[in-house]
């Protein structure tokens, strides 16, 4: 390697950085703004001119917030909402898309749109007849309706997504195995799933992020106080003429930070299962 | 292994992930007949499609129902027929009008916004340096935070009497000498309504594009390297083309949540203000239903939005599935 | 690895899918009782045949936090009270509750009982979800006949009524005292020609603002609208027409356009400005109209601040008028336990309960209250106010109306139209509304 090649990758970096930080700096201030805003008492929260450093640090809000009776239930049933849609996600998608990727039926496009149109449809107008059919299956006020409902809502965006990965997997590796007379069952789980780390990896990202921020559905499924989830918790901060901005702030950030976590893992995750998997060719 | 799995392998310029062409057919599957074919396919689509079927689809279409009623929500016996009504209702609102042209305006803004911005990001993630996942980590923030606190944000910057952007604009640039009301204005209100947008989707779209990224084969930018491609050549002629697909993937998706936005909007504008200029369709269609319980009209509204919606779609999938076969 | 991976992923699946199905079957058959620490009243009576069938009612409501700290105690002494009766509460944000009732109503799973903002009665009632409490809540006429006259016409749909007000509020004067001083005004207007010269006097470029109104929504400028002698439309509620674009509504609308043309009044009415309580707070606005929960507002954000009332100003006519805000009690239409929702609906009432969310800042509904010592010292000119403040429209279609008021009103400060125009305008499409 010649030292101006070096020398140009060196600048090159250098831009990189530069850029990545001129970004960041527009990605950060609203959100720290939010965070500054956690540590302000209630007297401070709406400053004219806005204030990004506290003047004065409270975690006053944090306390009174996390302090809140049912918070730590209404973060528990998140939780356990959230993860049992991954999975149920995971699974009946991968399903379905192992079916639009591989497999020829009859009307296949056409289900295939019919499917899509569940990503089309704003969730917001099917409330009224989502609830007539919960309340039919009994699935008001308890949170494995709430899943159910999340899955549908979602399945047809996570399976889009996975057709797409499923059909960028070379089909030779398959083909020899559909010669050692392999099932279709048997391809998708030893073949196609462990080549699609990247794409599950993805799928529950956003899966988990849609069922643990979800608040229309939740907010008229659910009308006992224990069964409610985080949103419905942090929504309650608001009273009809004084809002604490502070411990809504303080809440949201805590709330944040299982995404974080679950970003943290599944973007590394996904980085591996790329470099892995082969495709890298 | 035999031969023929060799041979079979596509070269790597057809691989492609987010979303491609038709499957080819599985070798000897044209034998089977297609009952069989469908029973042998239920066992992936049945468990699926049951919950999809039964909370999604559903109720779809009992909202359809609804669309032709002047609904009764207590006795929906009694609602009364009104055909089309509800539908030509729409279409000769001037409000709806209104909301039509704002909904789309925010689309072209906001999905080409994020679209180039999240790529952008993507090619500089994409590269090996220190600290990647950090920023990785640091652009997804926006997504991950509820949108009703980031509304809450942007409204809060805006502010009109001294706001952070005011006060950038006035007192440390010096470019306007009075205030500027930017949430009282009919059009200026969606200036931090469409900034809220692309700052809020370009994480996402960054870390699709950047899937897409890698999957792009190393030797090929190398071999381009090699012959002496400029960064600018090998993003056009190599990695522009093999992105395509995800490309075609990120714009329907965009664009269908652009069309169907509607909380910042709903926030900020607080139902239409000033003077219903400001509506979305979707913030239109939840005024109707749950401030003024016009329960027909609304699902009218959201029957027309989600009609536009898989049409635009259909046909962009289309038009982009072609050219990606070409 | 990959046989274990199917695996989990498949018993995972089933683990969500049987909790479902079992989680189901629980809900229909138990219904805990969620209102936290309530005594199990209902095991005391063993084996007497006699007792009362246990029955739970629901509640919905959207208190506060020590609002709802209060309830429950109230909650427990009905319970005492009531052998049997055990009231299920549940509280929603405010912002959300209309769609969490009307959906409930559509699914046929409507509260027994409700909390209801004072505006949305009419609308529930004309839906049809209300019962209508005149000929079936036992001792009505009587506890009717106790209630301040203004909230309480806010329940009156067709000759009937669908709820009674549980509790009140209005908007008064706030006037900012170190403003004032330095101004060197003795106190605050008491006509609204003075608070008019006064909002002048104490205006000064974009630094300070005589008054401000927190928007063009109708309960924004309505404490000086009613003062001035507006009305929106006649006693009957049949037309707009020489009401809403009457001489005294035109006057009122005249003089929001003056004072915002000389600068007078804020423009943060217009939308994304300063809010008047900040405002109020910090000196930008001598002047705001606002209601008894700024008491706790400032002294949770500003605590150092001197929150001082006064009567709305005096109109023409030398009387001082207002707005009526607050919420109603009602029952729904479909509850199956009618009796034991009326009877937690008139207990609420009482002036026992009355009292006890007093203490929390709720202002009582009994006019016998007026004056009554036990109360919080500020209420007195709340309820002072009440006695001439007037509701908004009693209709189904409020909400619509009062957008074309709000539309009448942006349109005259942006100079698009004269307030003649506007209110015009406003009075037809009003009249339209009357009509369906």
């Amino acid at each position: 390697m010649t030292t101006s090649i070096r020398a140009s990758r060196r600048r090159g970096k250098a831009l990189t950085y530069l850029l990545l930080a001129l970004g960041s700096g527009f990605v950060v201030v609203p959100f720290w703004f939010m965070v500054a805003t956690s540590l302000k008492p209630q007297a401070y929260i709406f400053d004219i001119p806005p204030s990004l450093i506290p003047q004065e640090v409270t975690t006053a809000n944090y306390t009174e917030a996390l302090g809140k009776d049912l918070f730590g239930i209404y973060f528990l049933n998140s939780m356990a909402v959230a993860l049992s849609t991954v999975i149920l996600t995971l699974f009946l998608s991968s399903l379905l898309a192992f079916a639009f990727a591989r497999l020829e039926f009859p009307a296949k496009e056409k289900i295939f749109y019919l499917l899509l149109l569940g990503m089309m449809v704003p969730p917001v107008m099917l409330i009224i007849p989502q609830f007539l059919v919960a309340k039919n299956l009994h699935l008001l006020d308890s949170l494995p309706g709430l899943v159910l409902v999340y899955v549908a809502m979602t399945v047809s965006m996570q399976t889009f997504l996975l057709r797409g990965f499923f059909e960028g997997i070379p089909r030779d590796l398959e083909e020899a195995a559909l010669i050692d007379g392999a099932s279709r069952w048997t391809i998708m789980w030893r073949i196609i799933i462990p080549l699609s780390r990247p794409g599950l990896a993805v799928v529950a990202i956003f899966t988990f992020l849609y069922a643990w921020d979800e608040f229309p559905w939740a907010h008229v499924a659910i009308r006992e106080t224990t069964k409610r989830t985080l949103p419905i918790g942090i929504a309650l901060f608001q009273s009809q003429h004084l809002t604490q901005w502070g411990q809504v702030f303080a809440a949201s950030i805590v709330a944040l930070i299982p995404v974080v976590i679950v970003f943290a893992i599944f973007q590394r995750y996904f980085v591996r299962g790329i470099s892995t998997t082969g495709l890298k060719g | 292994m035999t031969s023929k799995s060799g041979g079979s392998a596509p070269a790597p310029r057809e691989r492609r992930i987010g979303l491609s062409g038709r499957s080819k057919i599985t070798p000897g599957s044209n034998r089977i007949p297609s009952a069989r074919k469908l029973g042998r396919a239920a066992l992936f689509l049945v468990p699926g499609l049951a919950v999809y079927g039964t909370f999604l689809l559903g109720p779809l279409i009992y909202s359809a129902r609804i669309s032709f009623y002047d609904w009764n929500i207590v006795n929906p016996e009694l609602s009364e027929p009104l055909g089309f009504d509800n539908y030509s209702r729409a279409i000769g609102d001037p409000i709806f009008r209104r909301a039509v042209l704002n909904t789309i305006a925010y689309t072209l803004v906001t999905v080409p916004g994020q679209i180039v911005l999240g790529v952008g990001v993507a090619l500089l993630l994409n590269q090996a340096i220190r600290g990647r996942s950090f920023f990785r980590v640091l652009y997804y923030l926006p997504v991950i935070t509820p949108w009703v606190i980031v509304t809450l944000l942007f409204e809060y910057m805006f502010v009109g009497q001294g706001g952070l952007v005011n006060w950038v604009l006035r007192d440390a640039l010096g470019v306007i000498d009075h205030n500027i009301l930017w949430l009282a204005d009919p059009i200026l209100i969606f200036v931090p309504i469409h900034l809220l947008g692309i700052w809020k989707g370009v994480g996402w779209t960054a870390i699709i594009a950047l899937a897409g990224l890698q999957a792009i084969p190393q030797e090929l930018l190398d071999a381009a390297n090699a012959d002496g491609a400029s960064p600018l050549g090998r993003f056009r002629y190599i990695t522009l083309p093999l992105l395509r697909p995800v490309l075609v993937f990120l714009t329907v998706v965009l664009v269908i949540g652009g069309l169907n936005a509607y909380i910042s909007n709903l926030l900020i504008t607080d139902g239409g203000n000033p003077l219903d200029l400001t509506h979305f369709v979707l913030t239109l269609m939840y005024e109707a239903t749950f401030t003024r319980l016009d329960f027909g009209y609304g699902a009218a509204i959201s029957y027309l939005l989600a009609a536009f919606v898989f049409l635009v779609s259909i046909v962009q999938i289309r038009l982009l599935r072609q050219r990606v076969e070409i | 690895m990959t046989r274990r991976t199917r695996l989990k992923v498949a018993l995972a699946a089933l683990i969500v899918l049987t909790t479902a199905c079992g989680q189901a079957a629980d809900t229909t058959t138990t219904s805990a009782a969620t209102s936290t620490t309530v005594a199990p009243t209902t095991t005391v009576a063993p084996t007497t045949t006699a007792a009362p069938e246990p029955v739970t009612i629901s509640y919905w409501h959207t208190m506060s936090d020590p609002e709802t700290a209060q309830l429950e105690a109230v909650v427990a002494a009905f319970e005492d009270a009531n052998p049997g009766v055990t009231v299920e509460t549940t509280r929603f944000a405010y912002d959300d509750f209309k769609a969490a009732l009307l959906t409930g109503i559509a699914g046929g799973e409507a509260p027994d009982t409700a909390r209801l903002d004072i505006i949305w009665v009419p609308e529930f009632a004309e839906l049809g979800a209300l019962l209508q409490l005149d000929g079936t809540m036992p001792g009505f006429d009587e506890i009717a006949a106790g209630m301040f006259p203004g909230p309480l016409a806010t329940n009156n749909w067709q000759d009937h009524y669908y709820g009674l007000p549980q509790n009140t509020n209005t908007q008064v004067l706030l006037w900012n005292r170190d403003l004032f001083d330095a101004a060197g005004i003795a106190g605050p207007p008491q006509t609204l020609a003075e608070l008019a010269d006064v909002a002048c006097q104490l205006s000064s470029g974009e630094q300070q603002y005589g008054y401000a109104l927190g928007g063009t929504y109708f309960w924004a400028p309505a404490p000086v609208f009613y003062a001035m002698g507006g009305q929106v439309v006649d006693e009957g509620v049949t037309t707009a027409t020489g009401f809403v674009n009457g001489e005294a509504s035109l006057a009122a609308m005249q003089m929001f356009s003056d004072l915002y043309d000389q600068g007078c009044l804020s423009p943060n009415l217009l939308g994304g400005g300063v809010g008047t309580s900040d405002g109020h707070a910090t000196g930008l606005y001598a002047m705001i109209t606002d209601g008894p929960w700024m008491v706790d507002i400032y002294k949770g954000s500003y605590p150092d601040f001197e929150v001082n009332f006064s009567q709305v100003p005096a109109g023409p006519a030398g009387s001082t008028s207002s707005v009526v805000g607050g919420e109603d009690l009602v029952v729904f239409a479909d509850t199956d336990q009618q009796e034991a929702a009326l009877a937690w609906a008139t207990y609420l009432l009482s002036e026992d309960t009355q009292r006890t969310m007093a203490e929390v800042g709720m202002i009582p509904t009994l006019s016998g209250l007026a004056g009554d010592g036990s109360l919080p010292a500020y209420f007195d000119i709340f309820m002072q106010q009440l006695e001439t403040a007037q509701a908004r429209v009693p209709h189904p279609k409020w909400s619509d109306m009062d957008n074309a008021i709000n539309n009448a009103f942006q349109r005259v400060l942006r100079d698009e139209q004269t307030p003649q125009e506007a209110l015009d305008q406003a009075a037809e499409e009003i009249n339209s509304l009357l009509s369906q």
